[in-house]
């Protein structure tokens, strides 16, 4: 035991010194779950409006047309499938950190994971909007689930549209199953904890969980085939979401490295979120304990990791663009780097290409500060990538005729704006309510309260 | 369609003169009070079309046309191939005739003016003030466009009935020229040109493709002059100051200053004559000119202006004059000139033909100038105009509006109120032609019958002036021969002739099967045409041949030009028009001034800075639209803009050039001077988006619209075949090797349609354009836009880039160069959804909304549209166009009366495209059924192969290798747009344009 | 009524004396008492209570495997019933369909795994938690253990033996 110990503390996974019982770590977590404060409640105030601004604008859409929005011919995708990209790219580092790096036993993950997961199923629900509100008729989108109409005529399996409706819900489904998963043991602690109606709440939503050796067997067990399904499905989704484009003819979009580049793409976004949310956090509820340096340091080396697999794509395109020798293609890649949305092209190399580097220095892994700052530069240049991509090369096409430009409007505007605040507003939601860092799992790196060891010291 | 019409010849005729009268009310008054069909009127079935021959009236043409009407309604303007002068094709103006049928502004009961101005009133009421006013005034005076002969005969009995005076205004007709014709050879007309038989085609600025003349009629002989079918290809070669779509056409461009066209012309006719032509009395003007002077005209080589003049007289070649555009002071002194050049170069009597023939009166400025100083000098007591607006077409100079407020009583006749009418003192609501009966006489030797296609919109309790002329006549105790309607009085004036004349012009039978023949046909034609003149005459009157002065200050000359769109105005109320790109300059719905790039670099603006254009004698503020066509000293503005008073579509968009004219004629024929004046140009600082679909004009390096020299004909097949093996080779070292085909008859069933019934023997619905002959007038986009409900969109949607045409005419320049006389290359390319045979759209779709038919379509299931707009993302040729709202709810009433009934109108939110004009389709597939047989070739005509004047779209079953389109798809010039880089397949296919200068093969 | 037996529930600050107790136990041949903890201890479900494998993996796998099955005869399925062409492909185009089948082979593995848990471990349970301490939650590990009437004396000096922090007794012993 005490050699284990010891390992964990070399690999930098014990968290502080003055968490040293299992019972620091209910009293350390299950605090934050005590009455907001000021700070808080107007964070969410803010989120609420926001939320507000959100639907008031589909509502408009819907009510006028998907005229009010900037998008023309060519150009028929813009802001609404850029953030849906985007969002569903933050959602990927969650499953990533709690899955994969599980499987890995990466030591680290254990008191980032239960945010990182909570993140990935608030982005998909936000993601998961933005098909609906980009089209013409959403009144009718349900014709994209897969039943039957009236003449029996099924949706187009052969549409990557219709393999993003598969690939998103099953991805949301799985993450947010895991998610619920992960917290029952949580649940049923701050069950134990709490008083009056949050007591009531907890004893519903632990699901009766009494930690007997029963339930803790299958659980870990469960946890694993799980974690196992999961890793696949991450790697898919976006590989899925890339089709979108690669599937398509569209200079610029029909290029094969857009799977892995896309996942390499999506987890750097996510680490990047996580890093984001996970600062202030730290801050607010006083986990300093539980979220080190040397877990932010793991982080950005991730994040170091996926900006240069992502610089490299972005070299690649533009190489095989110039080594393809066709006008449409060379075209396409010159207008994206000199063309009309040079500016946009520019923000995504500077912000996901240059800013990163920085990584390579210790000193900026090691200071909080700067990857909060460099967190904030890379979700920028992540939302400008999917702009580039997607509107700088359908502004470009075949026919040089059919060039046209595209302003976004007000009302994409609000609903991209509003897309924040309604992630914000659930996330928020989620730091009151259930406990923020996994508790159980914290335990499991902290040296078991043994007899003989207290005999021998 | 012809099949279709004979089987109800006689019931068509009925349906105008008696039944139809009481049906045509069914689709109006019955419908609203809910009385089925329960008996359907004789001559009309529900669900089918009933055809109409008839006259187009939007020009001087005459072209004929069909109008097709569905229970009693007008939905459809086609060209009627009967007609011995259009054959067929029509155009845009001509086409969207509809939309003045169906204006929502059109005057709804005859007014009055009382103290609070114009208020409505009764036709009693009217006809009464109209009676009483002309019996009291003395010498009224009758101010009308061109109108049919036989209108023309009953007005002028009128006014002289009435002790009247006559005058006609008509700012398009070219009075110079014939006033030229007259002077040159003694006879009161206008000249035939036969550019059909020409080799080369030299025109001095003359627009004859889109307002000169008869341009659907000259269109057709142009194309075949142009073509390479026939075995060798014309020249064409345009001397002007500006390239105007007519001459975007042209091999050759010698770009010579406005005014110096007499000079030129003069300076070929004396260089043939020093090589031994005779220019009769004329060899005297001439030794004053040569090669040389002339070239010092143009600003260009004597060599060149030499070989030209050379080129005329070695083979049959047509010289024509200024036109319209070109018109200036000395507007008869250069159409002499021309019609000069035209006798030495030997093309009198063979390719220009002088009937000795009397025309109609046309309608002089001149004549104009007279009417006004007479009216203002009060020797007018009342002024009745009709069909023509003085008061938005004459330069503000001229004073017509004062002239005209000066008269005691003003009638107008008229369909809306437009600048003119809205001063009379009483205004009739003038029934449209579509409305009522005419008659026309395009050229000597034929004649056509325009009859009503409906009865008169009940929006506007309208008549035809006609009618109220034989009313008021009537009631003042004139004798009409007992006539009490046009129709009477037309067909009473046609028995005598058609006895006569019936044998020879094939209408045979009694005096009522002749009359229904010619109802049926439209037109008739006699081949005794009347004796020639070839012989010049010595010029009774002196004219000077130098170049006209212009007036005013600045650096550069104002060029004002007639609208393709909208000719002088008069069509300007039409958002059809109004949103079809100026086929020159792709813009829509305003005005601009065009500016060759080296003045626009001088004055500092770029395209859509508004610039102030400042004459002697007014001032406009328009964009700038940066033109290479056009010379550096010479700025242009379009007629058309800018009405006051004539619609909601017209009013306020763009400006009318004409406030900045002097109110100048040549004095010689009458005819306004359009380039008289200077102008100075300022930019204001403003900049405006200006509305057009023009991404690129350059094809940058894709070859979207490759040409072939004609020297390279008959070579250029192998060159591609020998690219496409490379192409093969490089596609399979990628592992991928694209179904073969060429779009050939036995191509068919292509791999991967194994499946389901697609293996059944359907045809393959195929397409091809001919690049060569496809001139640019976008007659097919407005045909579209009429047969298939593709609603206009208005100047903001435009300019977010929202344009909904499913056709569109793409321009991209090869070689365009003003500043020297040298060959102009410009592409045009009809652009339509291409029914690839591997649709890149189809995939794509997750609700199958987008799919591929049996018979090769790419079907479009608009009610399983949900919107995603994959599919235009993935349209590599962008036809597909969406609707960003409901715009055909934006359709007023009672223009929603025009829908085409067999196709659906699309709602919000819903991805649309070309569909092959498939209601026809299906419509010609259920009658082959019903007949037991299969569709015949040329049976299925979509609404753009129908209106082409020059027959550049051929559409077919490509799987029929007996078929016209599959003999062409083996052609050597046929090519498919982007197929080789993308294998999408298409069955559109186009035939390279044809060059006399040497291009690149037109490969990747 | 009686079952005739008497509940232990011992609490444990200890682990190692957590894991002697239940070797003791089952030494003893007890069967169906519980061992509680804070968090997913291997050492006492292996040493403590010797249990290895799980049956969820039968559930997870058959899941996956239905998934797949039904994805592929799902879509090609509905493109045969009504046959359509859409961009010159087959209308079998099978790596198109891959991707649904992959999707609905994480789906339903996933759903099947959660529905083997819960049928394995009993949850969700909502039976009245008396065999049962808020400590287990937070630092201690317990015991419950139901005594037939004759072992009582027995079980409770064994439980006594490991000096758990608290040993309680109830007069009822239940099966958790």
């Amino acid at each position: 035991m005490a050699t284990a110990e010891s390992e964990l503390r070399r690999r930098g996974a014990l968290t502080h010194p003055d968490v040293g019982k299992y019972s620091d770590v209910n009293r350390d977590v299950l605090k934050v779950l005590s009455r907001p404060g000021r700070g808080w409640w107007v964070l969410f105030g803010i989120a609420l409006a926001g939320v507000g601004i959100f639907f008031l604008s589909w509502f408009t859409q819907i009510v006028r047309g998907i005229g009010v929005s900037g998008l023309n011919a060519p150009v028929g995708w813009g802001v609404y499938i850029t953030t849906f990209v985007f969002w569903v790219g933050i959602a990927h580092s969650g499953t990533l950190i709690s899955a994969i790096l599980f499987l890995f036993r990466a030591p680290w993950r254990q008191s980032i994971y239960r945010a990182a997961e909570a993140m990935t199923v608030f982005a998909v629900m936000t993601a998961g909007l933005f098909p609906l509100i980009h089209v013409g008729r959403v009144w009718y989108a349900y014709w994209l689930v897969p039943y039957p109409n009236s003449r029996f005529l099924w949706p187009n399996f052969r549409s990557p549209l219709v393999w993003d409706v598969f690939a998103v819900t099953t991805y949301f489904t799985v993450s947010a199953v895991f998610f619920y998963l992960g917290t029952i043991p949580d649940l049923a602690a701050a069950r134990d904890q709490a008083r009056g109606l949050r007591k009531k709440f907890y004893h519903v939503i632990a699901l009766g969980w009494r930690g007997t050796d029963r339930e803790w067997h299958h659980f870990s067990k469960a946890y694993i085939y799980l974690a196992a399904l999961a890793t696949p499905l991450v790697l898919s989704v976006h590989s899925v979401v890339s089709w979108d484009f690669a599937m398509s003819i569209v200079p610029g979009w029909h290029t094969t490295i857009f799977a892995p580049y896309f996942v390499a793409g999506a987890i750097f976004s996510g680490v990047a979120m996580v890093i984001t949310l996970a600062v202030p956090m730290r801050k607010f509820f006083r986990l300093e304990a539980y979220l080190t340096v040397k877990h932010f340091e793991a982080m950005a080396k991730l994040c170091l990791l996926t900006a240069t697999i992502v610089l490299y794509a972005y070299m690649t395109e533009y190489f095989l663009a110039w080594y393809s020798g066709e006008p449409p293609e060379r075209g396409s890649f010159w207008n994206r780097a000199f063309g009309h949305y040079w500016w946009a092209n520019w923000i995504m190399l500077t912000c996901n290409g240059l800013v990163p580097l920085m990584l390579w220095f210790k000193r900026v892994r090691r200071s909080i500060a700067a990857l909060f700052v460099i967190s904030i530069f890379i979700n920028i240049g992540m939302w400008f990538e999917r702009f580039v991509i997607i509107v700088t090369s359908l502004s470009h096409e075949y026919e040089p005729w059919a060039w046209g430009l595209y302003r976004p409007s007000v009302v994409e505007m609000g609903i991209l704006l509003g897309s924040f605040c309604w992630f914000g507003f659930w996330f928020l939601l989620f730091t009151r309510l259930l406990p923020p860092v996994a508790i159980a799992e914290m335990k499991e790196v902290i040296p078991p309260p043994m007899r003989g060891a207290k005999e021998a010291s | 369609m012809s099949d279709g019409l004979k089987r109800r010849d006689f019931l068509k005729v009925l349906g105008v003169s008696g039944a139809g009268a009481s049906i045509a009310g069914c689709s109006t008054q019955e419908v609203e009070r809910l009385i089925p069909y329960v008996v359907p009127p004789e001559d009309i079935t529900p669900g089918v079309a009933t055809w109409y021959a008839s006259v187009c009236q939007e020009c001087s043409a005459g072209c004929g046309i069909r109008v097709r009407t569905r229970e009693g309604r007008a939905v459809m303007i086609e060209g009627n191939p009967e007609h011995p002068v259009s054959a067929g094709g029509v155009c845009s103006r001509g086409v969207s005739a509809l939309q003045s049928l169906y204006d929502p502004d059109r005057v709804a009961t005859p007014m009055r003016r009382g103290e609070a101005g114009l208020q409505g009133s009764t036709w009693d009421d009217a006809m009464q003030a109209l009676v009483g006013g002309l019996q009291g005034a003395a010498n009224p005076l009758f101010l009308t466009g061109i109108l049919g002969p036989t209108e023309e005969l009953l007005v002028s009995q009128f006014v002289a009935a009435v002790g009247g005076r006559r005058v006609v205004f008509d700012p398009l007709y070219d009075t110079a020229l014939r006033e030229a014709t007259r002077i040159a050879f003694g006879v009161d007309t206008l000249p035939q040109y036969d550019l059909a038989n020409s080799a080369l085609v030299v025109s001095f600025g003359a627009d004859f493709l889109e307002t000169w003349g008869s341009p659907v009629a000259m269109s057709r002989q142009f194309a075949h002059m142009h073509g390479v079918d026939h075995g060798e290809k014309g020249r064409f070669v345009f001397l002007g100051s500006r390239l105007s779509l007519t001459g975007q056409n042209a091999d050759e461009w010698i770009p010579i200053p406005a005014g110096s066209e007499a000079a030129v012309a003069l300076g070929m006719a004396a260089h043939l004559v020093q090589a031994g032509a005779d220019a009769g009395p004329y060899a005297d003007l001439l030794s004053a000119h040569s090669a040389e002077s002339a070239a010092q005209a143009a600003g260009t080589e004597a060599t060149a202006i030499a070989a030209l003049a050379n080129d005329l007289a070695s083979a049959p070649s047509v010289v024509l004059g200024p036109g319209l555009a070109g018109s200036h002071r000395g507007a008869a002194a250069a159409n002499l000139a021309v019609l000069v050049l035209n006798a030495v170069a030997g093309n009198v009597g063979q390719t220009v033909r002088i009937q000795q023939t009397q025309s109609p009166p046309g309608g002089g400025f001149g004549s104009l100038l007279d009417a006004i100083r007479s009216m203002s000098s009060g020797s007018h007591g009342a002024v009745v105009v009709a069909g023509t607006n003085p008061a938005y077409t004459a330069p503000a100079g001229a004073g017509f509006a004062e002239a005209f407020q000066s008269v005691g009583f003003k009638v107008a006749f008229s369909a809306a109120l437009d600048e003119t009418s809205e001063m009379a003192d009483l205004v009739l609501p003038a029934s449209h032609p579509l409305e009522s009966w005419t008659d026309s006489m395009p050229r000597a030797g034929v004649y056509a019958v325009g009859q009503p296609a409906m009865r008169p919109v009940p929006h506007s309790d309208s008549r035809p002036m006609a009618d109220v002329l034989l009313q008021a006549g009537a009631q003042m105790g004139h004798d009409y021969g007992g006539a009490t309607t046009f129709r009477d009085y037309l067909s009473r004036a046609n028995a005598a002739w058609l006895a006569a004349n019936g044998a020879r012009v094939g209408l045979t039978g009694d005096p009522e099967d002749r009359w229904r023949e010619l109802l049926r046909t439209g037109a008739v034609s006699y081949d005794d045409q009347p004796p020639e003149v070839s012989a010049l005459q010595p010029s009774a009157t002196a004219l000077s041949f130098d170049s006209p002065p212009v007036d005013g200050a600045g650096d550069l000359t104002l060029l004002v030009y007639p609208s393709s769109r909208f000719g002088d105005g008069t069509q300007a109320n039409r958002p059809w028009l109004q949103e079809l790109p100026d086929p020159v300059t792709k813009l829509m719905w305003h005005s601009w001034v065009e500016i060759h790039p080296d003045t626009a670099e001088s004055l500092g603006v770029r395209t859509g800075d508004v610039v102030r254009v400042t004459t002697d004698h007014g001032e406009v503020e328009v964009p700038a639209w940066i033109y290479p066509g056009i010379r550096p000293d010479v700025v242009a503005i379009a007629m058309g803009g800018g009405h006051t008073a004539y619609g909601r579509f017209a009013n306020g968009n763009g400006v009318n050039p004409m406030v900045l004219l002097p109110a100048v004629q040549d004095d010689a024929s009458g005819a306004m001077a359009l380039v008289s004046t200077q102008a100075t140009l300022t930019p204001t600082g403003a900049w405006r988006r200006v509305a057009t679909t023009e991404g690129s004009s350059d094809q940058d390096q894709r070859n979207i619209a490759p040409a072939v020299a004609l020297a390279a004909l008959g070579h250029a097949a192998e060159e591609e075949a020998g690219h496409h093996e490379q192409l093969q080779e490089l596609q399979e070292i990628g592992g991928f090797k694209p179904s073969e085909t060429e779009g050939r008859a036995e191509d068919y069933p292509l791999p991967g349609a194994e499946y389901g019934d697609y293996t059944r023997d359907q045809p393959r619905w195929a397409m091809s354009i001919d690049l060569d002959k496809c001139t640019g007038c976008s007659a097919c986009v407005t045909a579209c836009q009429a047969e298939n409900n593709v609603p206009w969109v208005g100047e903001n949607q435009i300019l977010m880039g929202r344009d909904m045409h499913w056709m569109r005419i793409e321009r991209y320049y090869e070689a365009v160069d003003a500043t020297h006389a040298g060959t102009v290359d410009i592409r045009f390319l009809p652009m339509l959804c291409q029914h690839c045979n591997n649709a890149p759209c189809e995939p794509v779709c997750p609700v199958f909304a987008a799919y591929h038919t049996p018979d090769g379509l790419n079907g479009q299931a608009y009610n399983r549209c949900v919107g995603t707009r994959y599919c235009a993302n993935n349209c590599p040729y962008k036809v597909r166009v969406f609707n960003w709202y409901s715009y055909t709810d934006l359709i007023p009433e009672p223009m929603t009366w025009q829908f085409n009934p067999d196709v659906t109108v699309r709602e919000n939110g819903v991805m649309e495209k070309c569909s092959f004009c498939v209601q026809r389709i299906r419509d010609a597939g259920n009658r082959a059924s019903v007949e037991g047989r299969d569709i015949r070739d040329g049976e299925v005509r979509p609404a753009c192969q129908n209106s082409c004047p020059t027959g550049a779209i051929v559409f077919g079953n490509v799987r029929d290798s007996s078929s016209a389109v599959a003999g062409l798809v083996g052609d050597e010039r046929t090519y498919r747009v982007l197929d080789e880089l993308i294998n999408t397949q298409p069955a559109v296919h186009y035939m390279k344009k044809v060059t006399h200068h040497e291009v690149d093969s037109g490969e990747h | 009524m009686s079952s005739g037996r008497q509940g232990f529930f011992a609490l444990f600050e200890h682990l190692d004396s957590t894991i002697e107790a239940c070797k003791a136990l089952r030494a003893k041949g007890h069967k169906g008492f519980r061992a509680y903890a804070p968090l997913p201890e291997h050492h006492l479900l292996e040493e403590g209570l010797g249990l290895t494998h799980s049956p969820v993996r039968v559930f997870t796998l058959a899941g996956g495997l239905t998934g797949a099955a039904t994805g592929f005869a799902f879509t090609s399925w509905t493109s045969v019933d009504w046959p359509l062409i859409t961009g010159g492909k087959p209308i079998l185009s099978i790596p198109a369909y891959v991707v649904i089948a992959f999707e609905m082979t994480i789906l339903f593995g996933a759903l099947a795994t959660v529905i083997g848990l819960f049928i394995n471990s009993r949850l969700p349970n909502f039976s009245p938690m008396v065999a049962y301490h808020p400590e287990c939650s937070n630092g201690s590990f317990g015991i419950y253990v139901a005594a037939p009437a004759g072992q009582a004396n027995e079980v409770r000096d064994l439980l006594k033996g490991f000096e758990p922090a608290e040993l309680r007794e109830d007069p009822e012993g239940f099966d958790v």
